[in-house]
């Protein structure tokens, strides 16, 4: 291509890649730069990497990244895994299919916050699973179930919320597939699970990689089900950060959110290198 | 007809300019007043029990015939907005509430107009607090202690813990039946910082901090190692109070305010009870200031009058539990009893406190 007709596709691009190059591109370099000790809000703006020495140096900082790289992981494997299987059973219309979609949708419509209060009120010590333990006797006494050390509520409320999202996005590529694919592999002999394996699955490659890693993203990002229902031994990346802004230290919280930013970015990358990887046959391509 | 539009909107410009240069000096408090009155509205900006504080101030929309608007907003946000808007000719803010724990990492005088001077002379209102002197910038309005919440059907009232070593005592024979939080709220930080200035021999009243003065902090961070096993580690200030309430938790730190406003609203059981331990607990305070650039000063200053006086001070002792910011205030409906508030100690302060509590998430909290 000429120049001319390059800057003919960069002119066209401008409006709708333009803003959203220059939105997230000014918010990226303000906390870039904010991280080296730039944008000081309060005193003197000083060029430095002493912010960036003095949080990674923290224990709380290298906790956080893994606790949000567990969270994010385990979330977004979590969805997917349960809305494969849906996924392929709401394939074909049948009677009622329409509703049970719906149902399973619903938590989308639920805003975060709300489920986890819901969900801390259902598991709180005198809540009503505690309870009914003790009613059918499998347990002698309340247990305190609130705030888990393995962030096992975190990781419930995450699935139930972004499993919908997962299966809205599976469902559209699991209906794309043709039954002339599927009534071939059957009679050259695949059982379900060879279909599953070696015909749905890498057909579906790439809503499941979107659903991956747009899961994924939101999810090492938590900020509401943690400060809720998470583990009070630990803070989420999102959390420390918070943490370090209220606390008004700008330059700290700057160092966290590029951390977040840059994990987000990474993981995101991998968890689509790798589901590629395994789902299509160990090759890339 | 044109000579007579052109002067009228000359002289309504200048009367405009006149009003929103917010030329106080040398005005009376009665011509402070009519100002107020013909400016018709204030903002103020205040982080919590937003929706009782909209109701606990229509006896000076009635009195005065200001409209006082309170918007949505939390603590941070309110103090980001302060500074987003420093610059600005004009801000919304008319009043600000702060903290006074806020007001030590703030310049004060940059940032607000000097109160003394404007308002009507009373020597019982409360400016310094907390060994926070804001030079006139501020007038404390909202005193609050923070103590331990107990559930007395759970508890001996007669036999509470008042020093480290019975908390101690109290977390071995009760294992799991106290908790504190560590962020998200004040009460939890007050109680682990003021077990570790009790066991640490450490200056908690200077501002400065060091390596070396953390260091000196071992002694409580072991204390409260060691017992690791027997307290919990809970999510705020509002989930202490409400685990207590459910009867999950037996004691908590909380605030004296807090909880009393909870009770009040019967969020809260009503039969918890409070008390500050002889270890002692930091009590402290929000103040009320005008920002340098509000566009309301006059009204503003009406308020903050009216917010400071005796009446409203017994009013807010009354409506929320609130300790009194005037000398001849009513403090008969507060929580605990006077001899109690012998027991109230300064918070530390930043940025020794802000380095405090890191240093306790570092070395207790992430070692659980």
């Amino acid at each position: 291509m000429t120049w001319r007709r390059w800057l003919q596709v960069i002119l066209l691009l401008t409006p709708g890649l333009g803003l959203i190059v220059a939105l997230i591109g000014t918010v990226v370099y303000i906390a870039i730069v904010q991280s080296f000790g730039l944008y000081n809000l309060t005193g003197e703006s000083l060029l430095s990497a002493e912010h960036w020495a003095g949080v990674l140096e923290r224990r709380a900082y290298g906790r956080a990244v893994r606790y949000s790289l567990y969270i994010g992981i385990l979330s977004a494997l979590f969805s997917v895994a349960l809305a494969y299987p849906l996924a392929l059973w709401l394939r074909k219309p049948f009677t009622g299919s329409v509703a049970v979609g719906a149902i399973l949708k619903a938590p989308l419509l639920v805003h975060g916050l709300v489920a986890a209060f819901l969900f801390i009120n259902v598991i709180a010590y005198h809540g009503v699973l505690n309870q009914f333990m003790q009613w059918i006797g499998l347990w002698e006494g309340p247990r305190r179930l609130q705030n888990d050390s393995n962030a096992i509520g975190v990781l419930i409320l995450q699935t139930w919320k972004n499993m919908p999202f997962a299966l809205l996005i599976l469902t559209g590529a699991v209906q794309g597939i043709s039954d002339d694919v599927l009534d071939a592999a059957r009679d050259l002999g695949a059982g379900s699970m060879a279909r599953f394996r070696k015909v749905i699955a890498p057909l579906t490659i790439s809503a499941m990689q979107a659903a991956l890693v747009i899961i994924f993203i939101g999810a090492v990002a938590d900020f509401s089900f943690q400060v809720i229902a998470g583990p009070t031994n630990r803070q989420s990346m999102a959390q420390l950060m918070v943490f370090y802004k209220d606390g008004g230290r700008w330059h700290d919280a700057a160092v966290v959110g590029v951390s977040l930013m840059v994990v987000a970015l990474v993981g995101s990358a991998l968890l689509a290198f790798a589901a590629r990887f395994i789902l299509s046959g160990r090759r890339f391509r | 007809m044109l000579k007579k539009l052109a002067l009228a909107s000359a002289a309504l410009t200048a009367s405009i300019s006149l009003a929103f240069a917010g030329d106080l000096e040398n005005k009376s408090w009665d011509e402070i007043v009519a100002q107020a009155k013909e400016e018709g509205q204030v903002a103020w900006y205040v982080w919590y029990l937003r929706d009782d504080l909209r109701n606990a101030v229509k006896p000076f929309e009635e009195e005065y015939g200001i409209k006082v608007t309170i918007p949505e907003g939390t603590n941070q946000g309110n103090q980001d907005k302060l500074l987003a808007e420093r610059d600005r000719e004009e801000g919304d803010i008319d009043v600000m509430a702060l903290g006074y724990d806020a007001m030590a990492s703030k310049d004060m005088e940059a940032l607000f107009m000097d109160l003394s001077g404007y308002l009507p002379k009373d020597d019982d209102r409360v400016g310094s607090l907390v060994g926070i002197d804001p030079k006139g910038r501020a007038l404390a309005f909202w005193g609050n202690q923070t103590g331990i919440a107990y559930d007395p059907a759970k508890v001996d009232a007669s036999a509470l813990p008042q020093t480290p070593t019975e908390f101690a005592e109290f977390w071995a024979s009760n294992p799991g039946k106290f908790g504190f939080n560590f962020e998200k709220g004040g009460s939890g930080p007050s109680f682990h910082s003021n077990v570790m200035r009790n066991l640490s021999d450490v200056d908690f009243s200077s501002p400065d901090s060091s390596p070396e003065k953390l260091a000196k902090l071992k002694p409580g961070i072991e204390f409260f190692n060691e017992h690791g096993e027997n307290y919990v580690i809970t999510a705020s200030n509002a989930d202490s109070i409400i685990r207590v309430s459910d009867g999950e938790l037996w004691m908590v730190p909380a605030w004296e305010d807090h909880l009393a406003g909870l009770q009040k609203r019967g969020e809260v059981r009503s039969d918890i009870k409070f008390y500050i331990p002889a270890m002692g607990m930091s009590g402290g305070g929000n103040g009320v200031s005008i920002p340098n650039n509000a566009r309301n000063k006059a009204a503003a200053l009406v308020f903050i009058n009216w917010l400071t006086s005796a009446d409203t001070q017994s009013a807010f002792n009354r409506d929320f539990g609130t300790a009194p910011m005037h000398g001849k205030a009513d403090d008969s409906y507060a929580l605990v009893s006077n001899d109690q508030r012998a027991h109230r100690v300064d918070p530390a302060k930043d940025p020794f406190y802000k380095e405090l509590k890191d240093h306790f998430i570092e070395n207790v909290i992430l070692n659980r």
